[in-house]
């Protein structure tokens, strides 16, 4: 019987990032929807994945879709990163290509929003304060 | 007693096994994003989401499907193959039939693939023959038609029975 890619069940799969205290390993937490058999309602059933991560470039919530290894990596690992689908924080619309935080596009990345003068002012003087206290020791 | 919910319809099994989009064996995910709030998500959100995925992962009970909110203003839908590829369903401003409609036609079963499905899955049992319950229609010979009715229901004629021809041939 020849093993084609994946002796795993699932082949491709995605999650949300929930650990990378690991070495190169990532914990991806994946949801299905299963029946309920009395209610008939489909409910989240959530299940860990180890999931290899070479360059350990996840952070914890990031929406992630893994790949089934070949063959095992090692006994709970079984898939690999392929793509970083949803970076936390950096969230970029697939249609338009913009980047976007909820319901709103965000025109530039390093532009701090709303921030006025005032608060601008107000930041450089509480900055100041600390710089004076370091010196007083 | 009726049922509880808002509409309590979605979750009777009828409506369920009334889904008709049956994807083919190389989607494995599905990722819906869509928004709570606003108009132009109102197809995805409003309808789509609550009445047509039931069916939809009821049908294809080895696709994982992710449902996101609120994450990008535009909402929209992802599949992800088995070869790698991805593919990017716009669904702002579009009812859930059209929805539905689209999918069907770009990533479900045809209705050929499906008739060749049934008739292959026809040809493995047998309806002529009877057995164990669990392979077969039928237990018992006597619930073909033709045949001998069951002897519980309807007494054999005399001639069938032990007793009668163990007397014929004591006499003969």
């Amino acid at each position: 019987m020849s093993v084609p890619r994946g002796a795993v069940h699932a082949k491709w799969i995605v999650g949300k990032v929930i650990g990378t205290k690991m070495q190169k390993t990532a914990k991806v937490r994946v949801t299905r929807l299963v029946l309920d058999p009395y209610l008939l309602k489909f409910f989240n059933k959530r299940k860990t994945y180890f999931a290899h991560d070479p360059l350990q470039q996840c952070v914890v919530g990031d929406i992630v879709l893994l790949k089934a290894l070949p063959e095992r990596r090692s006994k709970h690992v079984k898939h690999e990163l392929a793509e970083i689908v949803f970076k936390v924080g950096n969230v970029i619309d697939p249609i338009t290509g913009k980047h976007c935080a909820g319901t709103r596009f965000l025109e530039n990345l390093s532009d701090s929003e709303n921030l006025t003068e005032a608060d601008t002012t107000y930041l450089s003087e509480k900055l100041q304060e600390l710089k004076v206290c370091s010196t007083d020791k | 007693m009726p049922m509880k919910g808002r509409f309590p319809i979605r979750r009777t099994l009828q409506y369920l096994s009334q889904g008709d989009v049956i994807f083919k064996s190389s989607v494995k995910v599905m990722t819906v994003n869509y928004n709570t709030a606003g108009e132009l998500s109102e197809g995805a959100r409003g309808k789509f989401v609550f009445f047509n995925i039931p069916q939809i992962q009821y049908k294809n009970p080895w696709v994982q499907i992710m449902l996101f909110r609120n994450m990008t203003p535009s909402p929209f839908l992802r599949f992800y193959l088995d070869n790698g590829e991805q593919v990017l369903v716009d669904v702002e401003d579009k009812t859930n039939k059209e929805i539905t409609e689209h999918i069907k036609k770009i990533l479900g079963k045809s209705k050929e693939t499906l008739e060749k499905e049934e008739r292959e899955r026809k040809k493995l049992s047998h309806p002529a023959t009877f057995g164990p319950k669990k392979y077969h229609l039928r237990e018992c010979m006597c619930e073909i038609e033709g045949q001998v009715p069951c002897p519980a229901f309807v007494p054999l004629p005399k001639e069938m029975r032990g007793k009668y021809k163990a007397a014929m041939k004591n006499e003969a």
